[in-house]
C-alpha cells in the first residue's frame, strides 16, 4: 500500500509537499521570530588612536554609543581588568597599555562610579614584578587608582551559569563579587591555541591563581573555550573596552610581533565584541570555538545582529599573521594569501 | 630607617601570615615566616608560624592555602619544609607526627602526566606535583615538594628524584625558568626570576651536569637590579645563595626594598621573604638541607 505521503519512488507527493511548504512556512516564521529574538548589540571603533592624546573622550564616546547611562554608574563599583598575564618591559604589546586603563578609570571616575582596576596575572605568581613590568603600577599609583590583586585575595564560590564545561561553580576574588560592573580591557592579540584572544578569554584573569594554579590548568583541563564562556556567563554585568593600538599578531598572546592598528573598540557584549575584533584580523568569528559556543548565548556573533557604531569593521580591516598551524589557519575568514608567521 | 633587627622583630611579632592581597592568613606566608626566623637564629619565634599550620594540617596530612580555604594543597610542600627545619635548629621532633602525615599526603598525590606532544617542549611524560588537583605538573609546585621532603630527609625517594628531573627538564634552553612551559610551538618562552630562584633553591646539592643550570644563575647575576619588586628579588637571591653565590650587593637591596614604602606596607608574605634571602648563606644552606642550625 502506498504511503499516504511517500511514493513508491522515493518521489514526494501533492500532499506532502503541501503539508511540507506548511512545515517550511511555519519554520520560517519561527527562525524568523527566534532571530528577531535573538540578542542584537552595538560596537563602537575608532581609529587613528594613540597613546599619547586624550583616550577618554573616545572611551566616553564608545560607552555613549553602546547605550551606557553614566547616571546609572553613580556610586557603583566598577572593576576594570586590564590583560597582564605576562609582563615584559621587553614586549609592551603583549599588555594593555597604563595609559588606555587610566583613561579608562578617569572616565568611570567622572561618573561617579568607585574604580578599582583588578588583575590575577595567569602566568607569573610576583604580580607586583607584573605591575612593574607592565608600566601599569606606576600609572595607577601615579592616577591614585586603588589596584587588586586578584591572584591572592578572598574567594567565593558561584555558581556556574555557562554550563558548558562540568565545573559545578567558579571561585570568584571578592573585588569581582562585590563589583557591580566588571570592564575587560584586552589587548587585541592573536592566540596561539584559540585564535583570537580578547574581551572574553581575558577573564581568565578574573580567577584567584591560588584556587586554580599558574597557569590557571584547572580551567584548561575542563576546555578553555567551554570554560572562557563559563567564566563570562558566571561574572556580574560586564563590558569591554579593548585596547586595539599597538596589538600582536603571529605568536599571541605573549611570544607575538607588534602590529599597529590604532584602534580602541567599546561595547556592551562581549560576544560582539570579540567577534568584531576578529572580523577585523581577518578571522571568521563563527570559526572561533569559544565564540561559537557563546554565539546566541552570551551575545550575538552574527553580523546581521551587531550594530556598528563608530568605523564600520572593514573599513579597519587589517589580516593578522598566524602561525603556520592547521588549527589557527582555518580560523581565517579568506583562505589563500601568506597570513601566517 | 628600620635595620634588619626590626624588621626581624615585626615578622616575629606577627599573628596573621598574609599575601598583600589578602585579609587573612595563608599557608605559604606563615611557612616562610617560620624559615625566615629561623634561618636568622629566632627559632622559638619560628615556632609560632609553624605552630598555626600544625593547627590548619588536615587529618588526611594535607595543609590547605589559608585559614578558610582547605583545597588547593600544594601549600604542604612548604609546611613540611618549615616544620622539618624548625626541628633540626631546634635538635628536637615536635613536628614530627605533622611531618610523617603530611608527607604520607604528598608521596600520594601528583600532578597529572600527559603524552608527548610536538607542539610542547617539556617532557610532558615526568611526574612532578600540580597547583591543583587532577591537573599538569608545574615547575613551582614540583620545587616545593623537592624542598619540603628533601629537608624532611626523604631526598632519595623516587617521587623527589623524578620532581628533579622534572625541575631540570623545564629549564629554559638558554637558562631561567618560565612559570613551567619551555617551548611551544617552536618558540621558547620568557625567563622570569622567581620560577628560576625557585628551581635553582631545588636543585641546589644536587649532582647535575647540565649547562642549563649555570645559564640560569647567569641569568639570574645579569638581570637581578635593586628596582625588583620583593618577591622576585627575594628568589632570585635566594636561587644564588643556594648554589653557594652571593649577589654582590644583595643585603644593600634588600634592605632597601624592606624600607620601600612606594608601593606600600610590606605584607607578612614579601617581608618573610626578604629576610629569608638576606639570612647568612650558611644558614640558608642549612635549612635547605634540613641540618641543624
Amino acid at each position: 500500500m502506498e504511503d499516504s505521503h511517500m511514493r513508491s519512488d522515493g518521489g514526494v507527493t501533492r500532499r506532502s509537499m503541501l503539508l511540507a511548504g506548511g512545515a517550511v512556512a511555519g519554520i520560517a516564521g519561527l527562525v524568523g521570530i527566534k532571530r528577531a529574538l535573538r540578542p542584537h548589540a552595538s560596537v563602537f571603533t575608532a581609529r587613528g588612536q594613540r597613546y599619547d592624546a586624550d583616550l577618554t573622550k573616545t572611551i566616553q564616546d564608545g560607552l555613549t554609543a553602546c547605550g551606557l547611562n553614566p547616571a546609572e554608574l553613580r556610586g557603583k563599583r566598577v572593576l576594570l581588568k586590564p590583560n597582564l598575564v605576562e609582563p615584559s618591559k621587553a614586549i609592551p604589546h603583549m599588555t594593555t597599555h597604563p595609559a588606555v586603563i587610566v583613561a579608562a578609570a578617569d572616565v568611570f571616575r567622572g561618573y561617579g562610579a568607585d574604580v578599582t582596576v583588578g588583575e590575577a596575572p595567569g602566568h607569573v605568581r610576583d604580580t607586583l614584578m607584573a605591575l612593574d613590568e607592565s608600566g601599569v603600577g606606576e600609572a595607577l599609583r601615579d592616577g591614585g587608582i586603588r589596584f587588586a590583586d586578584l591572584n591572592y585575595e578572598e574567594v567565593a564560590w558561584r555558581p556556574n551559569l555557562g554550563r558548558r564545561s562540568k565545573l559545578e561553580g567558579l571561585y570568584l576574588p571578592r573585588s569581582v563579587v562585590e563589583a557591580d560592573l566588571v570592564v575587560s580591557m584586552p589587548k587585541l592579540k592573536t592566540h596561539h591555541w584559540v585564535g583570537v584572544t580578547a574581551s572574553m578569554k581575558n577573564l581568565y584573569g578574573v580567577l584567584p591563581g591560588i584556587k586554580y594554579g599558574w597557569p590557571k590548568n584547572v580551567l584548561h583541563h575542563n576546555g578553555i573555550p567551554e570554560t572562557v564562556v563559563d567564566i563570562a556567563a558566571t561574572l556580574p554585568r560586564t563590558m569591554a573596552i579593548v585596547d586595539g593600538i599597538d596589538c600582536m599578531e603571529g605568536d599571541g598572546p605573549i611570544m607575538g610581533s607588534c602590529k599597529h592598528m590604532g584602534l580602541i573598540l567599546v561595547g556592551s557584549n562581549l560576544a560582539a565584541v570579540d567577534s568584531t575584533v576578529a572580523r577585523i584580523m581577518g578571522i571568521e568569528p563563527s570559526r572561533v570555538c569559544y565564540l561559537a559556543l557563546a554565539a546566541n548565548r552570551l551575545g550575538p556573533v552574527d553580523e546581521g545582529l551587531i550594530e556598528e557604531r563608530g568605523e564600520a569593521w572593514r573599513s579597519v580591516k587589517s589580516p593578522f599573521h598566524l602561525l603556520d598551524q592547521e588549527h589557527l589557519q582555518r580560523l581565517r575568514a579568506d583562505r589563500g594569501g601568506s597570513l601566517f608567521s | 630607617m628600620p635595620s634588619l633587627a626590626e624588621h626581624l622583630d615585626r615578622l616575629a611579632a606577627a599573628t596573621h601570615w598574609t599575601y598583600r592581597a589578602s585579609a587573612q592568613s595563608c599557608s605559604e606566608p606563615a611557612a616562610w615566616a617560620a624559615l625566615a626566623l629561623v634561618a636568622h637564629g629566632r627559632v622559638d619565634d619560628g615556632a609560632r608560624p609553624a605552630k598555626w599550620l600544625a593547627e590548619l594540617q588536615q587529618r588526611d596530612g594535607s595543609v590547605g592555602i589559608s585559614e578558610s580555604e582547605s583545597e588547593p594543597r600544594w601549600s604542604t610542600s612548604l609546611a613540611i619544609w618549615a616544620w622539618a627545619a624548625l626541628d633540626a635548629a631546634r635538635r628536637e621532633r615536635r613536628f614530627v607526627g605533622n611531618i610523617e602525615r603530611a608527607v604520607v599526603w604528598s608521596l600520594a598525590h601528583h600532578g597529572e602526566a600527559a603524552p608527548r606532544s610536538p607542539q610542547i617542549g617539556h617532557n610532558t611524560e615526568l611526574v612532578g606535583w600540580s597547583w591543583a588537583a587532577e591537573t599538569h605538573s608545574w615547575l613551582e609546585p614540583t620545587a616545593f615538594f623537592v624542598l619540603g621532603l628533601r629537608t624532611a630527609s626523604h631526598g632519595d625517594h623516587p617521587r623527589v628524584r623524578e620532581g628533579i628531573r622534572l625541575i631540570v627538564d623545564r629549564l629554559l634552553p638558554d637558562g631561567g625558568a618560565n612559570y613551567g612551559n619551555t617551548i611551544v610551538l617552536g618558540q621558547p618562552l620568557l625567563p622570569h626570576m622567581q620560577p628560576t630562584g625557585i628551581a635553582l633553591m631545588a636543585l641546589a646539592g644536587e649532582q647535575l651536569d647540565d649547562p642549563r643550570i649555570e645559564k640560569s644563575l647567569d641569568y639570574l647575576h645579569r638581570s637581578v637590579n635593586s628596582k625588583m619588586a620583593p618577591a622576585s628579588l627575594s628568589f632570585a637571591c635566594l636561587g644564588v645563595s643556594a648554589h653557594r653565590g652571593r649577589i654582590a650587593a644583595a643585603n644593600e637591596w634588600l634592605l632597601t626594598v624592606l624600607d620601600d614604602a612606594t608601593r606600600g606596607p610590606l605584607a607578612e608574605y614579601e617581608l618573610a621573604l626578604l629576610l629569608l634571602a638576606a639570612a647568612p648563606v650558611e644558614r640558608l644552606h642549612q635549612i635547605t638541607a634540613g641540618a641543624a642550625v
